[in-house]
């Protein structure tokens, strides 16, 4: 039987993506404050 | 306020503002590769939906040795040159590296735990995995102590050198020492060992990362570059 364990890797993929994004706004706020 | 498709040429009170058309493909592309992974790729037997953290976790970790061998390599022709726009590249790209090894260090305790049963074991790849996070952050917070544009310039350079000798021993850590951590499926001597379909997904995913990586580090470039044009016009 296949194990139940979505829960890691929708976490795994929201993680990722909240931290390219934050990375991403940081620039740009850093640029804006310049 | 006039949006422009680059920020390289505007001024540096409007560059915050330009769409940069790198950027926009990058995000598409990521947003792509997420899509196909999760709705179009098919679950692994053995691991279940986990496997599917696999990725995200070897592209982020592929753009990372990337990064920081891009590092080395222009701290390398800067103490040649002394050009300060080598400097520039190796901070950008030590940057956005810890940024995309943050994401190979979070990914994976979140496929260890539900696969090996445990969040984090400190075996050899996990562990100088974290050695290499540790030494540009290291490196990113000397850059931010360091007044003298050369100094900070040349320690950084030394510095971005001798992190990336931890990259081959981590590839290879997984043959010279006894690890869980898997062998390598795609950046192998032989042929990859994984379906069409999943290979697929895979070799998009270090596609898209990879463009992903480009922008990121062109934005971090024009942000150091900006900072430094003040500075020079403040003194």
């Amino acid at each position: 039987m296949m194990p139940d364990n979505a829960g890691y890797y929708y976490a795994a993929y929201v993680v990722a993506a909240v931290v390219y994004v934050m990375y991403a706004v940081s620039i740009w706020v850093r640029r804006r404050r310049q | 306020m006039a949006l422009r498709w680059s920020g390289a040429h505007l001024p540096p009170d409007q560059a915050h503002i330009a769409i940069d058309p790198l950027s926009i493909a990058a995000f598409i592309a990521v947003a792509a590769t997420f899509v196909r992974a999760i709705w179009f790729t098919p679950l692994e037997r053995i691991q279940g939906p986990a496997q599917k953290i696999f990725y995200i976790h070897a592209p982020a970790a592929w753009v990372a040795f990337l990064a920081f061998g891009l590092v080395a390599i222009a701290s390398g022709i800067y103490l040649w040159l002394r050009d300060e726009r080598l400097d520039r590249f190796a901070e950008s790209s030590a940057e956005v590296g810890v940024v995309f090894t943050t994401v190979v260090l979070v990914t994976g305790p979140l496929w260890g735990r539900p696969v090996w049963g445990t969040w984090w074991t400190w075996d050899a790849r996990l562990t100088l995995t974290l050695f290499l996070w540790f030494i540009y952050v290291g490196y990113l917070v000397m850059r931010g102590a360091v007044d003298d544009r050369a100094v900070r310039a040349r320690y950084s350079a030394v510095l971005g050198i001798l992190g990336a000798l931890l990259i081959p021993f981590i590839h290879l850590s997984v043959y010279m020492f006894r690890t869980l951590h898997p062998l390598p499926i795609v950046m192998k001597a032989s042929r990859p060992s994984l379906p069409g379909e999943m290979l697929l997904t895979l070799l998009l995913a270090f596609a898209s990362f990879t463009l992903l990586y480009v922008a990121l580090l062109r934005a971090r470039y024009l942000l150091a570059e900006e900072r430094d044009r003040l500075q020079d016009s403040v003194a």
